[in-house]
């Protein structure tokens, strides 16, 4: 599925895309293409990527790349997958009710979640916030455990 | 890759949902409870609340308020040109001359005014300038937290209306030594069909055609008399103009400004009974076509400019700065005005990292802070693992030597 969506290797491919996309949410989604809830995920970025194309753009960026690691360490993304959402280049934090609120971890259940999603951190984001409330209930958001910091 | 969820964590950053819904719920229900007013009705946001005294100072409130008084400031605009402008009261264009008094609540007509008022707009210019009506505008604006400032745009001061009456009576002078120079019946100011004198027009109304100078002749301003050498026609003197000896046709126009122009060509030649055409179709057909789109379009070009700004993006939008600059590269750039240049490679996005606390500036300084840390590592462990080739101690030896 991720032939349908463009995939990022390169830090300046990366750089392009945030810089680029003006006045529309962009999702990053960090992991491996071959990873079964990747895979997962990327179904859901595919078929839903049109459907939010007014408002929102999305790219896929391999973790395992070189050139990447930087923004995988910027980002702190430890679990994979993990979706980073941006606004005009501005990161857009979004909470969820689990620990960490700067990227989405896991994959979506459905079409719709994703696009709601989306929505919302669109929604906050023309009225100028920097961190949205999730507007999934909480069993529909996969659940996982943050490891503290320097541990 | 995902993993249940175990329990919280310490970071303070973090929100749990369950412990706190309950806390907003119940703050929710104690500022209810406080405010446990009665309802009551807001004429100006015609709306029912029970906020009591803090509803006047909510901002839905503060545009509803300024909308209405701003519409009542207009249709004050009217009145207050007569003011300044006194003119004589027709009878058939007194029913629009009425409005709705918002701060007392009553009606304001012309009809039915008294005889020594038969000017436009004195029965609102009496009502403006009365005390009831300060009373009661003082009142609403309590309220209704309209600023007790303003009070004077609301209302006539007793100065400016006894610069009226003085204007009305120098005009009613006139009007009747102009009367009694004219050989018709009538030249009065008014006309009040209950005058004695005007019965006589209304005899006269089958022989003669008798024109009567209307409002809109007022909004224009200043307006040339025109002598037609017609005897039985009768007239009213305009207002600038003021009455002249002789009779000025003006023939029925409609209130708008614009076919005033027509009358001037037209005046001289005819009326109704000459077989003119009447005004509003001759020459004044292109002013008045001209008229109506030139409204046409301004009414467009506002209601497009409308249209416009809904569409605009909302300014306060996040990174909405950063996005014009960018849309203004990316447009140069198009233009091959400048050289797409390449982001360094150190740029990095606005990010506000999981563990952080303060602003996201401060992620970013600490992400090159550890990137720093790391390169050194880097170099170090590097140097360290050079590999020298082995000399042997004889060999040292010699090279010493």
């Amino acid at each position: 599925m991720s032939y349908v969506l463009t995939t990022l290797t390169k830090k300046r491919e990366v750089d392009s895309v945030i810089r680029d996309t003006i006045d529309k949410v962009l999702v990053l989604r960090f992991g491996r293409a071959s990873d079964a809830e990747c895979m997962q995920l990327d179904d859901i970025l595919a078929k839903s990527a049109r459907e939010v194309s007014k408002f929102a753009t999305v790219a896929l960026v391999d973790i395992d790349s070189e050139d990447v690691q930087v923004y995988v360490k910027y980002f702190d993304i430890t679990l994979t997958p993990s979706s980073v959402f941006f606004f005009n280049a501005h990161h857009m934090k979004m909470d969820c009710g689990t620990a960490d609120h700067t990227k989405w971890i896991g994959a979506f259940r459905r079409k719709q979640d994703f696009i709601d999603v989306v929505e919302a951190n669109y929604r906050g984001a023309m009225k100028g916030k920097l961190i949205v409330n999730c507007p999934l209930p909480p069993e529909r958001i996969p659940r996982y455990q943050l490891l503290y910091k320097d541990m | 890759m995902a993993e249940n969820w175990r329990g919280e964590c310490s970071n303070p950053n973090a929100k749990t949902l369950v412990p706190g819904k309950q806390d907003d719920s119940s703050k929710k229900n104690k500022k209810k409870k406080e405010t446990g007013s009665q309802f009551e009705f807001c004429t100006v946001c015609n709306l029912n609340h029970d906020q009591g005294q803090r509803h006047k100072y909510f901002p839905s409130h503060k545009k509803s308020l300024s909308a209405c008084l701003s519409r009542f400031e207009s249709k004050l605009a009217d009145v207050r040109f007569f003011l300044r402008n006194p003119a004589a009261l027709r009878p058939e264009h007194a029913s629009r001359n009425r409005f709705w008094c918002i701060f007392c609540d009553v009606d304001v007509e012309e009809l039915g005014s008294s005889f020594a008022c038969y000017y436009n707009s004195s029965n609102a210019i009496n009502h403006l300038s009365s005390v009831d009506h300060l009373k009661s505008l003082k009142h609403f604006m309590w309220k209704y937290g309209g600023g007790m400032d303003r009070l004077d745009s609301f209302r006539i001061l007793d100065a400016d209306v006894t610069k009226w009456r003085k204007k009305c009576a120098t005009l009613k002078k006139e009007a009747a030594l102009s009367e009694d120079r004219c050989h018709g019946p009538l030249s009065g100011l008014s006309n009040d069909i209950h005058r004695e004198p005007n019965i006589g027009i209304v005899d006269h109304f089958e022989d003669n055609y008798t024109v009567y100078p209307l409002k809109s002749s007022i909004l224009n301003g200043v307006t040339p008399l025109q002598y037609n050498t017609n005897e039985q026609q009768i007239l009213y003197p305009e207002i600038a103009g003021g009455p002249n000896a002789g009779s000025l046709p003006t023939k029925l126009v409609s209130s708008n400004a614009s076919l005033h122009s027509a009358d001037d060509s037209n005046g001289v030649e005819g009326n109704v009974h000459s077989g003119a055409a009447p005004p509003w179709l001759d020459s004044s057909e292109h002013s008045l076509v001209d008229y109506n789109i030139k409204s046409f379009s301004v009414n467009v070009a506002s209601h497009s400019n409308k249209l416009e700004k809904s569409r605009k993006l909302n300014p306060k939008r996040v990174g909405a700065a950063w996005a014009e600059k960018r849309k203004i590269e990316m447009e140069l750039e198009k233009r091959g005005e400048i050289a797409k240049k390449e982001c360094d490679s150190g740029w990095l996005p606005n990010f506000g990292r999981v563990w952080q606390s303060g602003s996201r500036k401060e992620s970013r300084r600490e992400f090159e802070m550890e990137k720093q840390t790391l390169l050194k590592k880097e170099t170090e462990s590097e140097i360290s693992k050079e590999i020298q080739p082995y000399i042997s101690k004889r060999i040292r030896k010699d090279a010493a030597e």
